[in-house]
């Protein structure tokens, strides 16, 4: 397995952390990284609007749930999930708080999904309890940068 | 497997031919945020005449068209810079459609947009360019060479020929 690089695009379109784990993408200078990431959060944005089909709301009387409250969360189209290229495969998660995970693969690379759920899992222990941490600020946390070392390491 | 759109772009940018097999959209539906100009006025949701619905969805699908390029060609940057000048951009999917894409050499940009589940179309693009477009439109001594506006693209022989190949091709 082979993971080249993680990016974390806060909710308002800044890069607030990016990481190279393998050699295999072009070097950028930070400059570059922080416009990729803008132009990224637009493009996001563009194909949630572009959706052919609306998705409907499942219906409250279908499922099992429908006791419960209703979700304070509204059924909205997301915007790019995966991005293919010749290279490499680009895996985009949204949080519900809009902050944008980008992890770059290798273009076979099956089972994404719960790798992602991880990093943003190390992201939620490590730098959102960090009390010196400041939301929408670029990510400097050590355990961090650790855990997401340990984690891919162990994986690859 | 359901496609919902096909575009062509030339080397210009414009939108050469567009196909839609989606329904279009009631001006009923809540629409987001971009469409207010394209909403007709308050009390107009159902007894809309149909001609502002008509210009409202034309309107609605040439924006469409804009945002498809406008994004693609962006893609298309974003993947060369990251992946170096020999990468090339071949899909990207969201949870409620993926869009395929496939680029001449000469520019031109082939678009599809279909539902997830389908494997890339890259081929079926490449195809569509050999056997039809060059076929019916390249080969066409009645078409200009440059396509402004999209004329000479649409033609009989190309609409049939592009009907025929998705049926048989991508079945549903």
């Amino acid at each position: 397995m082979v993971v080249f690089a993680l990016f974390v695009i806060s909710k308002s379109g800044g890069l607030i952390y990016n990481r190279e784990f393998h050699a295999g993408m072009q070097k950028l200078g930070s400059n570059d990284l922080l416009m990729l990431a803008g132009s990224f959060h637009g493009m996001h944005a563009i194909t949630k609007q572009l959706c052919p089909n609306p998705p409907v709301p499942p219906s409250p009387s279908s499922t099992p749930a429908a006791n419960l409250a209703p979700s304070p969360f509204t059924h909205r189209p997301t915007g790019i999930e995966v991005l293919e290229t010749s290279q490499f495969r680009m895996q985009c998660f949204q949080t519900i708080t809009g902050i944008k995970f980008l992890l770059f693969t290798e273009p076979q690379q099956p089972n994404i999904d719960p790798i992602i759920k991880k990093i943003y899992e190390l992201y939620a222990d490590f730098v959102m309890k960090n009390p010196f941490y400041t939301v929408e600020m670029p990510i400097r946390c050590e355990k961090f940068d650790r855990g997401l070392d340990g984690f891919i390491k162990l994986r690859g | 497997m359901v496609l919902y759109s096909f575009y062509i772009f030339d080397r210009h940018t414009e939108c050469i031919y567009s196909r839609r097999w989606t329904p279009t959209p009631t001006p009923t539906r809540p629409s987001s945020s971009s469409s207010k100009a394209a909403r007709p006025p308050s009390t107009a949701s159902t007894v809309s005449s149909s001609p502002t619905a008509a210009a409202a969805a034309r309107a609605k699908a040439v924006d469409d068209e804009k945002l498809i390029f406008g994004l693609v060609f962006s893609l298309r940057n974003m993947v060369h810079k990251l992946g170096g000048t020999d990468d090339t951009f071949l899909s990207c999917r969201t949870a409620e459609y993926k869009l395929h894409y496939y680029e001449t050499p000469t520019r031109m940009k082939f678009v599809m947009l279909t539902d997830t589940k389908l494997n890339n179309l890259r081929p079926y693009l490449h195809q569509i360019w050999a056997n039809l477009y060059v076929e019916y439109v390249v080969k066409n001594p009645l078409a200009p060479v440059e396509h402004p506006g999209g004329i000479g693209v649409a033609n009989e022989l190309f609409e049939r020929a592009l009907e025929l190949f998705v049926s048989t091709a991508l079945p549903a």
